[in-house]
């Protein structure tokens, strides 16, 4: 299988109940994490299954490219 | 040097920390926030049975209402109650000499409850502390680094507890694989409301109309209030959670019943509806609670279990580190073990049920299958129901 495109996360906060499930499905190593109990924010995610997308109850969570927007 | 490091002070940990200091260890428990069960993201609810398992009483600090039954209903609103003060009046009811069959908790009051007494029986406490890491030494003790206020430290261990729940990192910093799939993790919404009545009963709703891969609930919550919320299964539907509650009271056979409702909390999270760890121990490491997956994989309960695995774990490691033998991967397999055939073996035949129930892809037999195991479930006869 070829390693897909990375990409960031970005979460609306407004929305966000701090509630961690998108950590526990989260396959990422140790430390993928931000300090408010969601999967990290600010460091590119070559796994992109967007588990965590697909189990946020408010659906707050969304991504965007690596390499395009930091380009 | 502390004999247990416990990480996380939710049920399991915090039971893990207090029967592990009452049995003579020196326990150090720690816990990231600075005030424990919160954000919330569980319904509460716990048998009378469980507290007592782990020698605890029902007090008021927590209890925020008292629990004698179950209401199961199907999609279209046919129910199967199952209510112990009508099946043994003698035992479970309001009088005198009668008891509860269970409580909803106040998971903040609870936790906070189980960690005094964790305290109380010697166990050192530190809020707003979390570990980012750890190594083996040769001693075959483990060093872990903290991090406290912003201040980093180290502390050496003779054995970690993993008790950091379903976003667990403690298994990961030794290698292993913790996450939950999509598919074994509910996506959770509930509101805590005002302007609904109950009448001591847990509600369960099931239906893949309301929530697919899930089920929805109504619970007591004290003073009046209610929560109301459900889980799905997103593998299973192409809504979130919050979109399924806002059908739920809108459009299900409760639309009535819910319409002056107001309110009051927002709680969520994932629930897992999973089977256990296959390992829940490394060198110097073992899991506990929902951070193992400890969990009822048809309810999606998680308290007792926690409890439960809680003092086995206690009872483990205190045997094991009074005959002077070395906390590695083999010795701690034994955990496991026990935790097994205490436990986990009748957890592993639910999750079988829940499995097969789940891969039927007929939508009406499967909402028929879950209908009949949830009333199954609660059932004075069922062979599950003190899990």
């Amino acid at each position: 299988m070829s390693k897909k495109e990375p990409v960031l996360f970005r979460i609306g906060w407004n929305a966000c109940i701090n509630c961690g499930a998108c950590v526990a499905v989260c396959p990422q190593e140790a430390g993928f994490i931000s300090p408010f109990d969601t999967i990290a924010v600010d460091t590119p995610c070559d796994i992109a299954c967007m588990a965590c997308e697909e189990i946020c109850p408010v659906t707050t969570i969304t991504h965007y490219l690596h390499e395009i927007d930091a380009a | 040097m502390y004999d247990l490091l416990v990480v996380g002070s939710g049920p399991a940990g915090a039971t893990t920390a207090r029967i592990a200091s009452e049995r003579g260890l020196r326990v150090l428990l720690i816990d990231k926030r600075q005030e424990l069960g919160a954000p919330i993201q569980c319904s509460g609810a716990v048998s009378g049975h469980a507290l007592e398992e782990v020698g605890l009483s029902p007090e008021g600090e927590f209890v925020q209402e008292a629990i004698y039954g179950f209401s199961i209903y199907n999609q279209e609103g046919q129910k199967t109650t199952i209510d112990y003060r009508q099946l043994k009046p003698d035992e479970y009811g309001t009088g005198e000499g009668k008891k509860p069959l269970g409580y909803v908790v106040d998971r903040r009051r609870f936790d906070r409850y189980l960690m005094t007494l964790a305290e109380r029986a010697g166990a050192e406490v530190w809020l707003k502390t979390e570990g980012p890491g750890l190594s083996t030494l040769p001693d075959g003790s483990c060093r872990v680094l903290l991090r406290r206020f912003n201040k980093e430290l180290e502390v050496q261990a003779r054995v970690l507890v993993g008790a950091d729940g379903l976003q667990s990192q403690v298994g990961k910093w030794a290698g292993m694989r913790t996450h939950i799939k999509l598919r074994e993790l509910a996506s959770c919404l509930q509101f805590v409301v005002d302007g609904v009545e109950t009448d001591g009963l847990l509600e369960i709703v099931t239906g893949h109309r309301w929530a697919p891969g899930g089920y929805a609930w109504v619970f007591p919550k004290g003073h009046g209030y209610a929560e109301i919320g459900l889980g799905v299964t997103r593998t299973m539907t192409r809504q979130n959670a919050q979109a399924h509650l806002e059908q739920f009271l809108k459009e299900s056979f409760f639309k009535d019943r819910f319409k002056g409702l107001r309110i009051l909390e927002i709680q969520g999270g994932g629930v897992p509806l999973a089977a256990p760890l296959r390992t829940q121990y490394a060198d110097n490491l073992i899991l506990v609670g929902d951070a193992a997956r400890h969990v009822n994989p048809i309810t999606g309960g998680g308290i007792h279990t926690a409890l439960s695995g809680g003092k086995i774990a206690a009872h483990f490691l205190s045997e094991l580190l009074a005959k002077g033998k070395k906390p590695s991967r083999q010795n701690l397999k034994g955990y496991q073990d026990r935790w097994l055939e205490e436990r986990g073996n009748f957890i592993w035949k639910l999750y079988g049920e829940k499995s097969k129930i789940f891969k039927n892809k007929d939508i009406s037999s499967r909402d028929e299958q879950l209908y009949q195991i949830m009333s199954g479930y609660f059932s004075p006869h069922s062979e599950y129901k003190k899990i």
